[in-house]
């Protein structure tokens, strides 16, 4: 569902802004309070991009588009996740990609404009949300059509946990309306914004339900099941070999599941691969790319497989570039990269042609830290405007601090999922995740080591 | 507005002698050499005043085709700007039908020109002397000159819209690869010719072919006159008109276009440094070719494959002259071997991208497009080289007659090879050399698959070709019927057997993209 919003709003921007703004803004009444979080934003940002300058424009010029999806996802207050994404499906993943990508130079410009204009369309979204609501199910339209005119926000907040998993919601929910309030007026981000937006989504942008693969004997992965709302930073951590990889393998489309159902922003891959697989951007682990081409050439090349014009291609790259400080390399060949500079340039692909949902398998491993500082702070943006990343790693604190979500997959099994809280309780992340994976066991047979032979 | 046009081409026609005195010294180097070489060609073209007119037509004709055909290539390969660019005269903001042909008018007026219509009136005044009637000659000359340059300026507009932002070293390099690929045979067709004081038969034929094409007619013209009178030249009359006419029309429509459309501003810095990538056209499909062959020329196990092929075509023909065949039999033999190994050489492709081959996968590429964007290094290296090569053989082996077969034959086998080859690359894949490694240390290999997939490929490859060969072989031994059956039958089995491999290797691309992807990883 969410999937499907969204592409409306980029074909015509008034519409959905209108709608959005309506549900948001006369529901809460408290645009000032969405203000002072503001301020600190810029100088966050400022901060963290004072390395590179072109990082933040460039960021700044892909906004547009990502606010939209953000904004629809409050218009529909709550319907269950599940259903309304198999009502909806089929009609709307084709478009999203295509008007997306076409319309995003032009419809930039428009778009901010648009939420100014939208404002005094206050009346409008009611009109709006119910057709669109109606197709899922009967009881949204009223919910629907009271939020707009709801001026507590705490009533808004009520409707939404009964939909929803109770606990995160309750917590996420005040965080997550300060999000949209940003986006309405200036489209500055609240850099905090990836707890608060956990919840904020009501169709998963990835669903992945009961999916099993073995390679000959061996189960890699045994029955997963996860729900990424839209909107937010998901860690999926694990020990070596626990199927990791596959899961990702499985979600970007390389692999096929033995059994299990995947579904994309409610489009099931299985039996719209390609609807699936356009709305993803993928950075494989340990897969080789084609590295006799330099660095240009691959970026042209990610993005013209992915049907993008040449010149926004072109364009993009040089974007991209800035922004990954590849600039200087884009001449040599990609074999001579560093495997950082792989990394990156890989990342960069996954990301030419503004992709829905992230799938970055260990994005920051062999990335040096002023790197992955700069493309947390890419990513944490993208996020902020309902982009969605599904990563794994083994950098524990990373996960900690980034994700709003944790999956734990111990032998192709997810044996613990949640908000990060949840998933940690009073350890840290590490100390839970070693308890999950088995603890330390002693270590035996290996005194002749602590023996030193002169 | 003629007048002043036509005024500012000659003001740029002697400013070309203004510059430095460098510049100055090689134009003038250049313009002495066009002048000479121009009066040998019209003193060479004088002394044919008093020889059979079969033998004037066909030098007249042929050369005058070569010229004609220069006048349209020069631009698309040198790459010159125009300096009557219609597009230079937009901001004035007149009628495009009115400048279409004034711009006409003043190509009229350059140095290639010049020289062109001083050949031209020399030709008319030859034909002059066998009888020609003044009038007929003369409009042969205006049909000629007319015609090269108005296809000039068509070139040089087409070359200006649509090639400038992807003018390369790759681009030029295409151009004399195409350049290569028809002169050669034409060089080796000529060099197998006997002449003997008159026209073989083949370069007379040649000529009346010639003399009903675009390239020709106006040229012939006056001679068919001279051999026919009036009615024999009425086609080659219609056809030069027709082509004039064409021309003018293309010329106009061309002029509308550019005065009406603004170019996309492309900076050429940026444009920079795509190589390939810059040739191809922008879609999915002509990445996949572009990159394709980045890997072809760069990689040395592609390399090695492409230098493995002459060599067996070489080594199969010792055997056969030990054995005592007869040569000019031999001749015959190494091309088509070497056009089966060309189409059986992509039946792998996929296994040497190793597990790279996810980017297709994970963003969605159509089948089709990943398969034809495969054969395009093959057919880019196959045409060429076999579009030499078979003339070769064939004037080793003697007969021309069996051109058609030849062609027949090895049409047959690359098409179908690579058509099976489509195929068998996606449903099929090996353990292939990876990327980096020496393309001589084979990965080991479980089962019999590598072995089943290569013969299937080469043996189909042979079976869908025997009815050209038969055709082929019926023609060697004396029924020239037969050869043009194993032209169009050779033809038209390679094409369908291409399609239909590519249609069913791109639905099977698409639908085990995930067993492709367990494959690339397990190598």
């Amino acid at each position: 569902m969410t999937a499907s919003l969204p592409m409306p709003d980029d074909a015509h921007p008034d519409e959905p802004d209108g709608e959005s703004i309506s549900a948001r803004g006369s529901g809460y009444g408290s645009p000032v309070r969405s203000l002072p979080p503001k301020p600190v934003t810029p100088a966050e940002e400022a901060a963290a991009q004072s390395t590179t300058p072109d990082a933040a424009a460039r960021v700044t010029a892909k906004r547009p588009p990502r606010r939209s999806p953000r904004k629809k996802i409050p218009a529909d207050p709550g319907p269950p996740p599940p259903l309304p994404a198999d009502l909806v499906i089929p009609p709307k993943p084709p478009l999203p990609a295509e008007s997306e990508l076409r319309a995003e130079p032009e419809v930039a410009a428009p778009e901010v404009a648009a939420p100014e204009v939208a404002a005094p369309e206050v009346v409008e979204p009611e009109v709006v949300t119910p057709q669109i609501v109606e197709t899922d199910t009967e009881p949204e339209p009223e919910a629907a059509a009271a939020e707009p005119e709801v001026v507590a926000p705490e009533r808004e907040v009520a409707p939404e946990p009964k939909v929803f998993e109770p606990e995160p919601v309750i917590v996420a929910f005040p965080a997550a309306a300060e999000p949209e309030p940003h986006a309405e007026q200036g489209d500055v981000v609240a850099p905090d914004a990836h707890p608060a937006a956990s919840v904020d989504a009501v169709t998963p942008a990835l669903l992945v339900k009961g999916v099993t693969k073995a390679f000959g004997e061996t189960r890699a992965v045994d029955g997963i099941d996860l729900t990424v709302p839209a909107g937010i930073f998901y860690g999926l951590v694990g020990p070596n070999g626990a199927g990791k990889t596959t899961t990702l393998s499985m979600i970007a489309g390389l692999l096929r599941p033995d059994r299990g159902t995947i579904r994309v922003n409610g489009v099931d891959a299985a039996t719209d691969p390609l609807g699936a697989k356009r709305q993803m951007g993928v950075l494989p682990d340990r897969l080789r790319t084609f590295d006799r081409l330099t660095g240009r050439q691959l970026l042209h090349y990610y993005g013209v497989l992915r049907g993008l014009p040449a010149a926004v291609v072109e364009s993009r790259t040089t974007d991209l570039a800035r922004a990954f400080d590849l600039s200087d390399s884009l001449g040599r060949v990609v074999s001579d990269y560093s495997a950082g500079m792989v990394k990156k340039v890989m990342l960069a692909g996954a990301l030419i042609h503004s992709p829905r949902l992230l799938v970055l398998d260990e994005p920051f491993e062999s990335v040096d830290p002023v790197s992955s500082a700069i493309i947390l702070d890419i990513l944490k943006t993208y996020v902020a405007h309902g982009g969605t990343v599904i990563l794994s790693s083994h950098g524990m604190d990373l996960v900690e601090r980034v994700c709003s979500r944790v999956a734990v997959i111990v032998a192709g099994q997810v044996l613990a999922e949640g908000t990060v809280d949840e998933v940690r309780g009073e350890l840290t992340l590490e100390q839970r995740f070693i308890e999950l994976a088995g603890g330390l066991s002693d270590v035996e047979g290996l005194e002749w080591l602590h023996t030193f032979s002169d | 507005m003629a007048a002043h046009v036509l005024r500012l081409r000659i003001a740029l026609l002697v400013g070309a002698l203004r510059g430095d005195s460098a510049h100055v010294r090689r134009t003038v180097l250049g313009l002495l050499l066009l002048t000479g070489a121009t009066a040998v060609a019209c003193w060479a073209l004088l002394t044919l005043r008093d020889v059979a007119t079969a033998v004037v037509l066909a030098v007249i004709v042929l050369g005058g085709s070569a010229v004609t055909l220069g006048f349209a290539l020069a631009p698309l390969i040198a790459g010159a700007t125009d300096p009557l660019d219609p597009r230079r005269f937009t901001v004035l903001g007149l009628p495009s039908g009115r400048l279409a042909a004034v711009l006409a008018v003043a190509g009229l007026l350059s140095v290639p020109t010049f020289a062109l219509i001083a050949v031209s009136v020399c030709a008319a005044t030859v034909w002059a002397a066998h009888g020609v009637p003044w009038g007929a000659a003369a409009v042969g000359v205006v049909l000629g000159v007319l015609t090269c340059v108005l296809l000039a300026r068509v070139c040089m507009a087409l070359t200006a819209m649509f090639l400038r932002e992807r003018r390369s070293r790759e681009l030029s390099g295409l151009f004399v690869l195409a350049v290569l690929v028809v002169v050669v045979p034409v060089g080796v067709f000529f060099a197998s010719l006997e002449w003997g004081g008159r026209v073989p038969t083949q370069l007379a034929e040649a000529v009346s072919l010639l003399a009903l094409t675009p390239l020709g007619a106006a040229w012939a013209f006056p001679g068919r006159v001279a051999q026919g009178g009036m009615d024999s030249a009425t086609p080659a009359l219609l056809v030069a008109l027709a082509t004039l006419v064409v021309l003018a029309l293309l010329w106009a429509l061309l002029v509308r276009r550019m005065l009406s459309t603004t170019e996309r501003p492309v900076s050429v810095r940026e444009r920079g440094g795509l190589g390939w990538f810059a040739v191809a056209p922008g879609t999915p499909a002509g990445a996949v070719a572009a990159r394709s062959l980045v890997y072809w020329l760069r990689d040395r196990r592609y390399v090695v494959n492409i230098l493995v092929i002459p060599i067996a075509g070489v080594l199969v023909t010792l055997p056969l002259l030990i054995a005592g065949v007869p040569p000019e039999l031999v001749a015959l033999v190494p091309v088509p071997i070497l056009a089966l190994f060309l189409g059986w050489l992509p039946h792998n492709d996929l296994a040497y991208d190793s597990t790279a081959v996810w980017m297709h996968i994970a963003s969605g590429l159509r089948g089709i497009s990943d398969r034809i964007g495969r054969l395009v290094p093959v057919l880019l290296i196959g045409i060429p080289l076999l579009a030499v090569l078979i003339p070769v053989a064939i004037s080793l082996h003697g007969r021309w007659a069996l051109l058609p077969a030849m062609v027949g034959v090895c049409a047959s086998l690359f098409l179908c090879g690579l058509g099976l080859s489509s195929i068998s690359s996606v449903v099929a894949p090996y353990a292939a050399s990876r990327p980096g490694e020496s393309p001589f240390q084979q990965p080991p290999r479980a089962g019999s698959g590598s072995a089943i997939a290569q013969g299937m490929v080469m043996l189909g490859a042979i079976a869908l070709s025997v009815p050209a060969l038969w055709w082929g072989w019926l023609a060697l031994n004396g029924d020239i019927e037969a050869a043009t059956m194993s032209l169009w039958g050779g033809l038209g089995i390679g094409v369908l057997v291409l399609v239909i491999g590519i249609a069913i290797g791109s639905a099977v691309f698409e639908r085990r993209g995930g067993r492709l992807m367990e494959f690339a990883e397990s190598i």
